[in-house]
């Protein structure tokens, strides 16, 4: 069991590209912590540091108190696995799991032992003597799993193990990893692009853009809080919806104001300081697709929560509709209830949460107020 | 249409079965002979042994006891089997290494070998000659390097293909789980090659067993290999020659290539479509 820590760490390639100029990471002992961004953001770069398997140009690399920049793979007491599960082909799966061990040279029987009881936890104990190209791709990634398991390591790093399965089968073995994650009380490092995954399994993400940690926080908070745009952006399905629009004052209330349209702020924000530095300014007002609503009951006084959409597209998803439109020249996605009746070239009036909106600086995309 | 296409497909088998015939007429033409009297060889070379040809094993004894061939034999014998061994293992390390390390170093040194491949034996035998001479390299022992040397080109080049289709996370998972270099060598990629090397090894194997000039020109008549004895056998004085030993000295020769060629073949193709698809 073991915390890290990166300080100031840089990853500089041999032709120059810098992939991390300057990251900074605290990852609690036995915490489930997911690196988020879209490819090339880094994420696999930083994991791949952790397990030793690039240098770090720069920086310090703390696996608990021990600085392991220069600790070879095998004596950092971490167990990675792979996104391809990079299974060894010739060898069957009770070698696969047991080679680390054998490499250690520890007693057959303990060997034995350890590679039964982890094969008994990830129910793979039917294929112990079969090679890996007998195995589907759930039970090769549970080989995997399970190679990782028997070493019994401080930190277990996975490089998004689950991207090459079905979805049917993700879901399953992300249930899977977050049980392993409880029982084995370790830490665990897990890198993916899927936000699903990352929401659902995570204890804190980090979300990256350019090697550059954009948030870390708690899969709730990131999703409720995100501090700019691009994490608002990339949390949460469908994308949350971003409308340029200008801040006014009207009777006496701040408003958001988009073509003939004038939303009302909510009370926490009529007498924000940092808000009112953007009066009359253009701003972009953020509303989750989830924040649509078609019920009429959710008509705030005055109407002043509707929209009016023409509906470009209404895709039935079973128990909710999500609905493509366009709004004051932005692309619009709104996700209602599949109780109501929506056609696609239909024009439907939604009503707005008023409660729960984001607004962002327009020119740097940083959060001004939620 | 299916007729068409049945009537297309038997076309095919016949004119691949005639081409098949005509690639075994000179072995079974040595076959048949090996078992005929030498008198009858040169005359009826095409006919079937007979009563009065047929001469049972006698032309293989006289050819195992004549020109040394047991000695050559054995010779062939150690020369192929440490030759194919130092270039299959030689030869995957050095692919590995030109694969997985890359400088510009490694770069020169891939179309280095490639280019050997290209160069004609002819063109450097006798200079090659001199300096192993020179060098005391002409003997079972240095041969072996020297067909190392000429061997490289291909098999780096083969391997090279192969090791580029092995994930690298393989060899990362290895590293994570405690393997040094060699041994994440020789522990997970060298099994990994396996059908590459068997292929590089049975076609080492048949050209070295099979090579008449370098052996000819390193060991002259002093060690002489297989080929290199069937050759000097052939030379007998006019009408003295005992082409009843000679054929089954040639069966034999031919024996042991096959027996390891069909043991092997299933990964020959397996290798082959490998370098072919991903190199």
């Amino acid at each position: 069991m073991a915390s890290i820590t990166l300080k100031n760490i840089v990853k500089t390639y041999e032709n120059g590209v810098t992939v991390i100029p300057d990251l900074n990471l605290e990852i609690k002992d036995k915490e489930f912590i997911i690196l988020v961004g879209p490819s090339g953001c880094g994420k696999s770069t930083t994991l791949r540091m952790i397990a030793g398997l690039e240098d770090v140009s720069s920086g310090e690399l703390y696996i608990g108190d021990r600085l392991v920049n220069d600790v070879p793979p095998k004596d950092r007491d971490i167990a990675m696995v792979f996104q391809s599960y990079a299974l060894y082909p010739h060898m069957t799966v009770y070698k696969n799991m047991a080679f680390a061990l054998t490499l250690r040279k520890e007693p057959r029987e303990e060997i034995d032992r350890k590679v039964r009881e982890a094969a008994r936890i990830l129910d793979i104990e039917q294929y112990l003597n079969r090679k890996p190209k007998a195995l589907s791709g759930g039970q090769r990634q549970r080989v995997a799993l399970g190679r990782a398991m028997v070493r019994n390591p401080s930190v277990f790093l996975l490089d998004e193990p689950l991207s090459n399965l079905d979805a049917k089968l993700r879901t399953e073995m992300r249930t899977q990893i977050a049980r392993l994650h409880r029982n084995l009380q370790t830490t665990f490092v897990y890198v993916t692009h899927d936000q699903t995954e990352a929401m659902t399994m995570a204890d804190r993400i980090v979300v990256m853009k350019d090697g550059v940690i954009q948030q870390i926080d708690t899969p709730k908070n990131l999703y409720r809080h995100p501090c700019n745009m691009f994490v608002a952006g990339f949390v949460g399905t469908p994308q949350i919806n971003f409308i340029t629009a200008t801040l006014r004052e009207q009777n006496g209330q701040r408003c958001v104001c988009f073509e003939n349209y004038a939303i009302p702020l909510p009370e926490r924000m009529q007498s924000d300081e940092a808000l009112g530095r953007y009066m009359d300014s253009e701003v972009v007002y953020a509303i989750r697709p989830e924040d649509f609503h078609a019920d009429c009951r959710r008509r705030a006084s005055g109407a002043s929560n509707a929209v009016e959409l023409r509906v470009d597209l209404a895709e039935m998803m079973g128990s909710e509709i999500y609905i493509y439109s366009r709004l004051a020249k932005s692309n619009i996605i709104a996700k209602i209830s599949s109780n109501e009746q929506i056609k696609s070239g239909s024009t439907v009036d939604l009503y707005i949460d008023l409660d729960r909106p984001h607004i962002f600086d327009k020119e740097s995309g940083l959060l001004i107020c939620d | 249409m299916k007729q068409k296409r049945m009537r297309g497909s038997t076309a095919t088998v016949a004119v691949l079965c005639l081409l098949a015939a005509l690639f075994l007429v000179p072995v079974v033409i040595v076959v048949i002979n090996s078992f005929k009297s030498r008198f009858y060889i040169s005359g009826a070379p095409f006919e079937l042994p007979n009563s009065e040809t047929f001469v049972g094993l006698e032309n293989y004894i006289n050819g195992l006891t004549s020109s040394g061939f047991l000695a050559a034999f054995g010779r062939s014998l150690f020369i192929t089997v440490c030759s194919v061994a130092l270039i299959v293992i030689c030869t995957s390390m050095t692919a590995w290494y030109i694969v997985r390390v890359k400088s510009r170093f490694t770069k020169v040194l891939y179309y280095l070998f490639v280019f050997s491949m290209i160069v004609p034996f002819q063109m450097v035998m006798y200079t090659m000659t001199y300096v192993v001479n020179a060098i005391n390299f002409d003997n079972v022992v240095g041969i072996v390097f020297i067909y190392l040397g000429f061997g490289a080109g291909l098999s780096v080049f083969m391997l090279s293909g192969f090791i580029k289709s092995i994930p690298l996370e393989i060899e990362e998972a290895a590293t994570i789980d405690g393997c040094n270099a060699p041994q994440a060598f020789f522990m997970v990629v060298f099994p990994i090659l396996k059908p590459t090397a068997i292929t590089v090894a049975i076609l080492n194997a048949m050209w070295v067993w099979n090579d008449y000039l370098l052996p000819y020109l390193i060991l002259g008549t002093r060690n002489k290999t297989v080929p290199v004895a069937i050759q000097l056998a052939m030379q007998g004085a006019y009408g003295s020659t005992d082409y009843g030993g000679l054929m089954a000295m040639l069966v034999l020769a031919i024996i042991p290539i096959i027996i390891f060629y069909l043991s092997a073949q299933k990964y020959i193709i397996k290798g082959v479509i490998a370098g072919a698809v991903k190199g």
